[in-house]
Parts: C-alpha cells; sequence; structure tokens
C-alpha cells in the first residue's frame, strides 16, 4: 500500500511517524512539554503588563484608605490634597453617579466608604493628579476625622451572641453544615477520641505585579485594561459603579504578572472602577495602579481559620467519627470568601473515609482587613487541620502515621464526607506508593524514632483530595472560539484567563492536537469582553478542565468542516484523511499530501467559514444545603507528599531537606507545565507554612511590605525535590485531565508541621511553623526526648 | 525641586535627561526612556525584579537615583537581544518552562546573565545565590535553576 517512491526517505519517515500517532488517537500534542505560547514575549521582556502600556497623556489616581479599623466618617480635609501641584481633583464617593459598590458575591462593600469605615482596608478615595508621585503627595496630606467605634479582631469573639455588629444583619457571612452518619454513635464505639483546635494566619497572595487598572475615554463609555482573572466580572462591576450599560464598559485583560486568587477577586474592580471613574470625569487616560503596601493592605488575603476537631477512632485505628467547627476570619467583608469556607467544609476530613462526620462552619466578620480568594481556597486551611489530626492520632495510638493512613484514605469504593463514591478515577493509592518509595519513608521513619543527638530529622505525610469544577461556587461553564485565519495563523480566544500557570496554552494545546496542527502556529487573542463570550471566573484551576473541553469541541467543529475540504482535495475519502503537524494526508496512501496552508486557502476560495465556538458546561453537581451531602465536585485531583527536615534541637532552627510530591492530574497535558504547578505551589505553600505571617495589629497591617513579609528567596528552597505525576484519567477534563494549579498549595503545611512533630515532638497547632515555636515546644522539657 | 540634566548611557545609546532630585533610575528607565523590561514589585528594594546593570554591577533600580547615574552606563534586557550568551538563556528559560507569569524573567535573566559572564559551569549553589535577590512567586525557582545551569553551560563555547 505504501508508495514511497516519490518522496525522499526524510519525509516518509516523517509522514510514518505522524500516521502512527494519528492512528493511536487524538493525542496528537497532549501529553508533550510543549513550548508556551506566551514564553517568547516573557523572555523578551515585552511592554505587555498594565503599567507598560500607559500611552502618553495619562493621568494618575491614587486610592487612599482609612486609618482605624471601625468608626464613623466625621470630616474628610481634602483641601490640602486639592491644592498640592499637578492634582487634578480628589475623588470620593460623592463622585460616583453609579451604585457605590464593589463586591463579588455579597453587596457589603462600598468602593469608597461613604460614612462609616469597618477596617483599615476601607477604601476613602482617590487622588488624581498629573504624575503618579504629585498623586502620592497629595494623598499623604488627606486628613480624616472619625468617631472611633469598638472594633473586634477575633473571629470567635465575633461571634458571640452579644458581640457587636460589624454589619447590620450581624457578623455572620455564611454557615454551611455536613451531616453524615450519626457521629454521637461513631463516639461512643470509639476507643480513642481526640480533640484538638488548629489555627491558620493570613497570608498574602504577593502577585509579582500588585493589582493595576488603565482607563480610556471611548465613544460614550471607557475601555478599561488591567492585571485581572476575570475580565467579563471586571466589565459588570465598573458598569455599576459609572452607572453606564455593560457594553460601554469594554474590559481588556493585559499580561498578568501573576495572580493567585486575589485578582479573581474585588481587587480589580477597585482599581479599575477608580480609573474608569477617573477617566469619565476628566476625559483622560488614567492609570490606577496599587504599590506593593496598598496591596498588601487592600487586596483580599488568605483566610485565618480556627478549625477544631473531634475524632473517634478504633483501637486498630479505624476513624469511626470526626465533628468539626470550622470557624474563617472574612474581615471586614465577605468577597469570594462565602465559597472559601464552603471548600474547606467539603475537605474537612480531608482524603479519609469517614463514616460518621459533622461539621459546622461560619464565615464571620471582624474588623480586619478581607480576605478572599487565594490558591487552594480553603483547602490549604481544612487539610492542615485534618493532616494535623491524623498524626497526633495516629502517635497516641502508636500507629505508624502512614499505615494509620493506608488504613482510613479514600480509594475506589470508599466515600468521602460527602458521601460521594470514589470511583476508578482516584489515584491516591498510587500518589502514596509513589512517595512512600522515593523518599524510602519505611526505612527513614525506623531509623529516626531513637535520635538522640543535638541535630535531628523527621519525616512529615499528606493526603490530599481536591475538588475539581467550580460545583457549589457556581455554574461551571466557559466558552472559547477559534478561527483559522488566511494564512493559516490559529486564533484561540475565550474570556477565561491566563495569569502565569500555562493553562491557557493547555487549553490550546488541545485544539492544536484535535486539528493536527502544531501550537506554533496558534494565536492567542488578549481576553476582550467586546469579543469574547462571558465564561464565568478564571479560578480554580479551572481552564484546563473547563475550558480545554470548550476548545476542544470548537476545533472539533472545524475539523469537520476541513476534513470532507481534504479529502476532495487529496481524491480520497473523508475518513481516511488525516492531518498531522499541519499536513493532511491520505492514511492508506501517504504519497498524497496537502500543506495545511493550501487547504485553509482553498476553504477561503470557496468561502467556507472557518470560525467556531465551543461552550462546555459542567454537568450540575448535586448536593443537599441542608445536609452537606451529595456530588458537588464532578472529579478530585488526589496527592501525596512527604517532607523531611532537619532541626537543630538547640535553637529549634530547622530546614527542610527534602520534598516529594506525587500527584494524580488525569492526564498531563503538558509534562512540563504541570512540573511548573506542582513546584511553584509547593514552594508557595512552603512559606506558608514556614515563614508567611500577615500580622495584623488591632487591625492594622504591620508588615505590608516584602521586607516584613518573607516569601520564600532561591535559598529556601529544599535541596532535594522530587516531583511525580500520576496520571488516573478522571471523567471530566479533556482526554481525562484533572486541574493542578490550585492543589499543590495545600500539602507543605501539615506535612512540614508533622515533620517538625516528629523529629522534636513538638506539636505546633499554628500555621507558620516558625523556629521560636518549635523552640518554646521544647524548652520546657530540656531532658533529651525519648520516643 | 531643581530638575537637572545628567548623561547616561542606557544600552549603548547617549541620552540626556531632566530629572528631579527625587527621580528614580528605573522612573527614567521606564516612563523616559521606554526600556519596559524594568519591572517593578516592591519600590522598596526587597524584590529585585527591577535589577538593571549599572557600571557592570547588577543594582536595584528602584533603589538608585537617577541623578546618581550621571556619566554612567546601564544595560537592560533590551540592550542584550542580541547578545548570544542573552539568547541562550532565554531559549534555555523556554525550554524549560522558567516563565510563567514572566513579571520576574527580565530580571532573572539579568542576574544570570551576569552569572554566565563570570562562571562557564555554575554550581547549583552558585545560581541560587545568583538569583537570590530576586523573587519569583511562580516556579518556586527549580526550573530557573535547570534554565540558568543549562543556559550557562553552552555559553562556554
Ligand atoms: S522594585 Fe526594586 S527591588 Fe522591588
Ligand atoms: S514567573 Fe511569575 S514571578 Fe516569576
Amino acid at each position: 500500500m505504501q508508495e514511497g517512491d516519490h518522496l525522499s526517505e526524510q519525509i516518509s519517515q516523517l509522514l510514518d511517524s505522524l500516521r502512527e500517532k494519528a492512528e493511536r488517537g487524538e493525542l496528537l500534542y497532549i501529553g508533550e512539554n510543549i513550548v508556551r505560547v506566551d514564553s517568547l514575549e516573557k523572555v523578551l521582556g515585552n511592554p505587555v503588563y498594565t503599567a507598560d502600556l500607559i500611552p502618553k497623556g495619562t493621568i494618575y489616581a491614587k486610592l487612599f484608605h482609612s486609618s482605624i479599623p471601625h468608626g464613623v466618617i466625621k470630616v474628610m480635609e481634602i483641601g490640602g490634597a486639592k491644592t498640592h501641584p499637578g492634582v487634578l481633583g480628589v475623588m470620593t464617593h460623592k463622585d460616583i453617579p453609579g451604585l457605590n459598590e464593589s463586591s463579588a458575591v455579597l453587596p457589603d462593600r462600598q468602593l469608597f466608604a461613604d460614612s462609616m469605615v469597618r477596617s483599615t482596608a476601607d477604601i476613602l478615595g482617590a487622588v488624581v493628579a498629573e504624575t503618579a508621585s504629585a498623586a502620592a503627595d497629595a494623598a499623604a496630606r488627606i486628613k480624616v476625622e472619625y468617631e472611633p467605634l469598638p472594633a473586634i479582631f477575633d473571629p470567635l469573639e465575633a461571634l458571640k451572641p452579644d458581640a457587636i455588629k460589624i454589619h447590620p444583619k450581624g457578623n455572620i457571612a455564611r454557615q454551611m453544615k455536613i451531616r453524615k452518619g450519626n457521629v454521637d454513635e461513631g463516639f461512643a464505639k470509639s476507643h480513642l477520641i481526640l480533640e484538638k483546635t488548629y489555627r491558620t494566619q493570613f497570608q498574602d497572595a504577593t502577585p509579582l505585579e500588585p493589582e493595576m487598572g488603565l482607563a480610556i475615554p471611548e465613544d460614550g463609555g471607557v475601555r478599561v485594561i488591567g492585571s485581572m482573572q476575570s475580565p467579563h466580572h471586571t466589565q459588570a462591576a465598573v458598569a455599576k459603579v459609572l452607572g453606564l450599560p455593560q457594553e460601554k464598559v469594554r474590559v481588556i485583560q493585559a499580561v498578568t504578572g501573576g495572580a493567585f486568587g486575589p485578582k479573581s477577586d474585588e481587587t480589580p474592580y477597585d482599581v479599575c472602577s477608580t480609573a474608569a471613574l477617573a477617566a469619565v470625569k476628566y476625559r483622560r487616560p488614567v492609570f490606577c495602579g496599587m504599590d506593593r503596601e496598598d496591596s498588601m493592605v487592600m487586596h483580599t488575603k488568605r483566610h485565618p481559620f480556627v478549625i477544631s476537631h473531634k475524632t473517634g477512632v478504633t483501637s486498630d485505628g479505624m476513624l469511626l467519627a470526626d465533628e468539626s467547627r470550622i470557624v474563617g476570619d472574612t474581615g471586614a467583608y465577605a468577597s469570594l470568601g462565602v465559597f472559601v469556607v464552603v471548600r474547606a467544609t467539603f475537605h474537612t476530613v480531608g482524603a479519609y473515609e469517614v463514616p460518621n462526620v459533622k461539621a459546622d462552619s461560619y464565615l464571620v466578620y471582624t474588623d480586619n482587613t478581607y480576605a478572599g480568594s487565594l490558591r487552594g481556597f480553603g483547602g490549604p486551611q481544612a487539610i492542615f487541620a485534618i493532616e494535623s489530626q491524623m498524626e497526633e492520632l495516629a502517635r497516641r495510638l502508636g500507629i505508624d502515621p502512614l499505615e494509620f493512613r493506608l488504613r482510613n484514605m479514600l480509594v475506589p469504593g470508599k466515600r468521602n464526607a460527602t458521601s460521594a463514591v470514589m470511583d476508578s478515577s482516584c489515584g491516591l493509592p498510587q500518589c502514596v506508593e509513589k512517595v512512600v518509595a522515593s523518599s524510602r519513608y519505611r526505612e527513614k521513619a525506623a531509623r529516626y524514632r531513637n535520635q538522640t543527638g543535638s541535630v535531628r530529622r523527621g519525616l512529615g505525610l499528606a493526603l490530599l483530595m481536591h475538588g475539581n469544577s467550580l460545583g457549589p461556587e457556581g455554574n461551571d461553564y466557559g466558552a472559547v472560539h477559534i478561527e483559522i485565519l488566511s494564512d493559516g495563523t490559529v486564533s484561540v480566544g475565550s474570556g477565561l484567563t491566563e495569569y502565569g500557570t500555562g493553562a491557557v496554552s493547555g487549553m490550546m494545546q488541545v485544539a492544536s492536537s484535535v486539528l493536527g496542527v502544531p501550537l506554533s502556529r496558534f494565536k492567542l487573542e488578549r481576553p476582550d469582553t467586546s469579543k469574547h463570550r462571558e465564561s464565568g471566573p478564571t479560578v480554580a484551576s479551572r481552564v484546563i478542565v473547563i475550558g480545554g473541553n470548550a476548545s476542544k469541541l470548537a476545533a472539533e467543529k472545524l475539523r469537520e468542516k476541513i476534513l470532507p475540504l481534504a479529502a476532495e482535495m487529496l481524491k480520497t475519502e473523508r475518513n481516511r484523511v488525516a492531518i498531522a503537524d499541519g499536513v493532511a494526508f491520505d492514511r492508506l496512501n501517504l504519497s498524497a499530501t496537502l500543506d495545511w496552508d493550501d487547504l485553509v486557502k482553498e476553504a477561503y476560495r470557496r468561502g467556507i467559514g472557518l470560525r467556531e465556538e465551543g461552550y462546555f458546561m459542567a454537568p450540575q453537581a448535586p448536593w443537599d444545603q441542608e445536609i452537606g451531602q451529595g456530588t458537588p465536585y464532578l472529579q478530585y485531583t488526589w496527592g501525596a507528599l512527604v517532607a523531611e527536615v532537619e532541626v537543630d534541637m538547640d535553637t529549634g532552627y530547622y530546614k527542610v531537606v527534602g520534598v516529594h510530591a506525587a500527584y494524580d492530574v488525569g492526564k498531563a497535558v503538558n509534562p512540563a507545565g504541570v512540573l511548573g504547578q506542582i513546584y511553584g505551589g509547593t514552594v508557595q505553600g512552603l512559606g506558608y507554612a514556614m515563614m508567611e505571617e500577615l500580622i495584623h495589629r488591632e487591625g492594622s497591617v504591620v508588615n505590608p511590605n516584602l521586607g516584613d513579609y518573607y516569601i520564600p528567596t532561591s535559598m529556601d528552597i529544599p535541596q532535594e525535590f522530587k516531583a511525580f505525576i500520576v496520571e488516573v484519567p478522571g471523567p471530566l477534563g479533556p482526554f481525562g485531565a484533572k486541574i493542578i494549579a490550585e492543589p499543590p498549595i495545600v500539602l507543605p503545611g501539615p506535612a512540614l508541621r508533622n515533620a517538625v512533630l516528629n523529629a522534636t515532638g513538638v506539636s505546633v497547632d499554628d500555621l507558620p511553623v516558625t523556629s521560636e515555636k518549635v523552640l518554646m515546644g521544647m524548652r520546657p522539657q530540656q531532658a533529651p526526648r525519648t520516643a | 525641586m531643581t530638575m537637572r540634566v545628567i548623561s547616561l548611557n542606557v544600552n549603548g545609546t547617549d541620552h540626556s535627561v531632566q530629572v528631579g532630585p527625587l527621580d528614580r533610575l528605573i522612573d527614567v528607565l521606564r516612563d523616559q526612556l521606554g526600556f519596559k523590561s524594568v519591572k517593578e514589585g516592591c519600590s522598596t528594594g526587597d524584590c529585585g525584579i527591577c535589577a538593571v546593570m549599572v557600571d557592570g554591577k547588577l543594582v536595584n533600580s528602584c533603589l538608585m537615583l537617577a541623578s546618581q547615574c550621571d556619566g554612567r552606563r546601564v544595560l537592560t534586557l533590551e540592550g542584550l537581544v542580541n547578545d548570544l550568551s542573552m539568547k541562550r538563556l532565554q531559549g534555555s528559560f523556554i525550554a524549560n518552562n522558567a516563565a510563567q507569569c514572566g513579571f520576574c524573567t527580565p530580571a532573572m535573566l539579568m542576574a544570570s546573565w551576569d552569572l554566565a559572564r563570570h562562571k562557564a559551569d555554575p554550581s547549583e549553589d552558585e545560581i541560587k545565590v545568583a538569583i537570590s535577590g530576586i523573587l519569583c512567586r511562580c516556579t518556586g525557582y527549580y526550573q530557573i535553576i535547570d534554565s540558568v545551569r543549562e543556559g550557562c553551560k553552552r555559553g562556554t563555547t
């Protein structure tokens, strides 16, 4: 059949390999380390971020915020700022023509506070000036007189019935519960019951580019360019403030220098609405950017949680019941926190089967600066608590922590906290196996059991279940359109955004695989509300799953248009045609080939439209709100992590010497990209575990700068890092893919905490695990510890 | 505020610019001369992503006053687009997925390029030290370190 005669041997070989690939199915470019579509502009340092795009003649808006945590605004003296050289004006709530609101879910936050402040992050207004420095200098001259009100900084205090009310409806922004089985019966049968409370801290996301917005007046409306995750939500927020119909506000996402959550929350609304207000008022382009301190005070942080567990086990280490109380401090405003607490609650017993589960959770207002969306979205707090609890239980039972986990962990057939039955897509056992082998867990754990020296080592383990899809957080849909341009370029556009993870590249890789055209021929359109359909928020790492499916659908529609044409041109049948690496060919007659560009040219000549949209809506994820039971997530990402630490017993100083992490990602669309998420998320998680804490004192952030708030540098990363990709296909994502950008931040906290415990005997129950806490824990003992 | 005119050489070209006493080097580079590869992440000398070379030394351009640069030579990523050693590093960053959001990338490349000038085959520790002044929040540094090792190595030929 093969007629290689006319072809040089080289081409024939190439076609052979492509044919084999094409015949193996659709996974032409899936699973290969593909160069991301956006990497060239980044290594060239091209001007693609919001602040690089400021046109000549732009004026600057500088936000100013409250200096007290709770009070009534008496007088705002703006005269000094107004007369400052270069200042055009000061905007306050009085300058808002539309609705004074800047909130994502509950309408509880104003853009510019009009009469009352509830935190030091409350924005009062903005100074607009010819230069950024004039605006900043003038903002410092604004004097505000308040009548202070009593303030609450502890969420447990805020929950008390007689606590002062921060919002008229009270201090509980969201409540949630789980009722599975009967915990009392479980406790009655338990051999051991352990009650412990765990606490976590405010973490700052610290994308290296803070929040930025640029607004340009444009025919009766405004064009906004900004650093953000969800342009359509920003469009709605800006339109509301301006009092304009949405179509008068066009929002374009600039290349975004890191996001990690806050840029899907309310902060981008603030900078973009402020810039837009000023642009309309002064008829000039306006830039409103936060500097680092502004950002660390005014954007959303990771919620501190107080989580208490009461857990019952049998004498041979089978979990019987778990009762938890979960309290999240959302600061003065709810933001996306209403969903954070839901996700935390669903993950309250983590990756384990517990027959009886009771959980009550509360998202609580305080007068701290507000918390919201941040990578992991409630997962890090919940899993820190339950994995710490597992370690404590194993120690009390005298069972090796690994064996204890193996007995109780979720495997196919078992039920999680919502009573969802795990199916064959649960790759947790494989993940555990990988990290146990890689870390030589059993051998080392035995060796480290009886250490006596002044430098000791310890291993800590933590397991992960991470629900994919928005589930309870909203309808999970996305649209992607693909247009093949006349020169053969494949242009992809979506309201789903890229901010560093490479997920959009992955989404395009899916289309590339379906069409048989290499990613190098693809072009990404900037997300633009005037061009792309609303696709929900770009959060929860859902681009690869939802966007990937939409992209696959669009590409399949195009393929259906192109293949018949190719068949005609190749003078063969439609089902004999394949396209690989930009070459269409007859599978049964390899001498007949057709270049992609010629194929596209012919399609244009005949007027065949080559623009298609793919729309994917995830199936409903039904669950009962009353008892928190059902299937809130459509699939799960699984993971396991072993951390090894070395502790100086005299000072408490410790370092992480090794990390072994395995994640079941279903199908790694781009393995190098997946590893990048594992490395990056783990290091951000280690920062959370070891050093990061945004400290509030009487409601004011005392360390809103990178000199006092430490994030990991290249000197802080573990010498040894072994990362493993496990692939057990899931039912939802394209080619079985599961999400991966969020999950890796979750496990370092508990694994490290457990490692320190196993090395020293010290239980640190509140993050971060600082050397100081370790030392304080060891002090009372003085004498060498015996295990 | 009294303005004065300074002359500095950026990427091989002489420029005369008017600066105020508080203008920083980063402002002159980005706003007056248009070298946007220089990024601002903290303005306090803590993140390092504003790093440029001044007279052969890597400095944080947010901490240096423009007036201190009178008569000096400044190098930014834009000035190295045709430099072989930089091209190798850039290729290696792309191949190793070392740029996620890309905001730290220009500074990481400058620091790596500076290292490559001095070391043909740097050890992992040397690489970590060389980039330790520059924060990256996305990558966890591992793929950057791989890129630098590879990019420097090929730079020896
Ligand atoms: S902006 Fe200069 S060190 Fe951060
Ligand atoms: S790639 Fe985003 S900060 Fe380094």
